[in-house]
């Protein structure tokens, strides 16, 4: 990415962090990003729009860098699935800006949002598919369905825990071990 | 229509057997122009109803016939849910029926599928933190006792919900692996990863379940603020009964329905 896209997504962020996703206009994120408009519409050819529907992927692909991060150096596949899930689900409940679009626009946010998540379920997969290989999967699984289907279950208790309590880690461990991994892994778990 | 000119119009508008036709007519109006475009003179005309008899029945108009059409289109979700659970003979048979049944009413919803290609702000709203745990919540009751016969009634709970995960994420963004309306499919995922993970679940001793008040089929989506999402109305006049969903389901949970909506407390093991 380079540096003046960088610098306009940044500053569209933070726009619809301020005035929110309707009411952030190109010019807002022009002044705030010290750019012309003319500038900015070079880059976001879509205009208002794309630039918003980026700046929503920007804040995401921010939010999997810093999961990224945390899952750095477990040892286990196990361990990266307990980290993932206790990080992802904290970041949101913290997440003021997320949390305060939802309330206040969300018809707007989650169509990006549900276009994300598509982006997001092949993201997870595809970071998952080493750690399915090293790990070794049960007999009959194909890694690539299992890691598809382990993205899926990911973003599912990241939209809405249900009836887990993910701050207790006995549940978070029993869930990655039951409904995420038991059907995926083969053998005990090492260690 | 034997409902037109009686005087008592609420005893009436409620035992009408026009409601179903309406809420059907209104069904196919959706899936034609979705909610922003239909008026009650076009579900009176796809009815076959005058405009008054539509009013006769539903005194709310519009937003009274919509919330009945959420509420109408749940009740028969999981009144099939409930047959072909109710029939299977053991729990893997009883997992893959649920989910293709779920996964097939959802796929070929007419009017659903209108509304997430031309109104996804209907529908997202219901999928995505407090209300997609309401929506769990909701489809796990329903099925959770069905699945009572083969565990514990906080493992069903779990298993409930997670079944009901796996349905919304495929029914949500199709799957290149695995197509759940196909039962050949849905067995193979039931049977890979589902049921050794309820094996898993089983062993590694049951941790309660936190407590979430279900919808009561659509009605109290308007009466729970915040509410920005789904434009349905406050229902005037509430139902009196509002344990609909339990009173199908689970007789133990009548009455235990509480305001908040997530409070740290186990489900009886």
């Amino acid at each position: 990415m380079d540096d003046t896209r960088q610098r306009i997504l940044e500053a569209a962020y933070a726009c619809v962090a301020r005035w929110g996703l309707a009411k952030t206009t190109v010019e807002d994120a022009a002044r705030e990003a010290k750019v012309s408009r003319a500038t900015v519409y070079r880059t976001f050819p879509g205009g208002r729009d794309e630039l918003i529907n980026a700046a929503v992927g920007w804040a995401t692909y921010e939010f999997f860098v810093r999961l990224y991060e945390q899952v750095q150096g477990a040892d286990s596949l196990e361990e990266v699935m307990e980290r993932g899930i206790v990080f992802a689900h904290r970041s949101i409940l913290e997440h003021e800006v997320l949390q305060r679009v939802m309330q206040t626009e969300p018809e707007k946010l989650l169509p990006i949002l549900t276009v994300e998540s598509n982006r997001i379920r092949e993201g997870i997969a595809g970071f998952l598919v080493p750690y399915l290989e090293e790990r070794g999967v049960a007999e009959g699984v194909d890694p690539k369905e299992a890691s598809d289907f382990l993205a899926r279950m990911v973003i599912s208790y990241m939209s809405g825990t249900g009836r887990w309590d993910l701050e207790d880690p006995v549940q978070v461990a029993q869930l990655v071990r039951a409904e995420l991994l038991a059907g995926v892994v083969a053998g005990p778990e090492p260690g | 229509m034997s409902g037109e000119g009686h005087a008592r119009a609420d005893v009436a508008a409620q035992a009408s057997p026009n409601r179903v036709r309406i809420i059907d007519a209104t069904l196919a109006c959706l899936a034609q122009h979705g909610t922003l475009k239909t008026t009650v003179d076009d579900i009176a005309r796809q009815a076959g109803l005058s405009r008054a008899t539509v009013y006769r029945a539903f005194p709310g108009g519009r937003d009274e016939v919509l919330a009945a059409v959420v509420d109408t289109e749940v009740a028969r979700l999981f009144s099939a849910l409930g047959v072909c659970l109710g029939e299977a003979r053991d729990l893997t048979e009883a997992l893959v029926a649920g989910i293709v049944e779920a996964s097939t009413r959802l796929r070929e919803h007419a009017a659903l599928a209108y509304l997430v290609e031309h109104e996804p702000e209907m529908v997202l709203g219901h999928l995505a933190f407090d209300e997609a745990d309401r929506l769990l919540a909701t489809a796990s009751r329903f099925t959770a006792p069905f699945l009572a016969r083969w565990m514990s009634p906080t493992e069903a709970g779990r298993v409930a919900e997670w079944a009901a995960r796996i349905v919304l994420s495929y029914a949500i963004s199709p799957s290149e692996f695995t197509d759940l309306t196909d039962p050949g499919q849905a067995t193979r995922l039931v049977e890979t990863f589902v049921v050794p993970g309820i094996r898993a679940l089983n062993a590694g001793g049951a941790v309660p379940l936190i407590d979430i008040t279900p919808f009561g089929f659509g009605r109290d989506m308007g009466a729970r603020p915040p509410e920005p999402v789904i434009r349905l109305p406050k229902s005037a006049d509430p139902p009196t009964d509002r344990l609909t969903t339990d009173r199908h389901t689970n007789k133990r949970h009548a009455g235990q329905h509480s305001t908040s909506t997530v409070h740290p407390k186990g489900d009886r093991t």
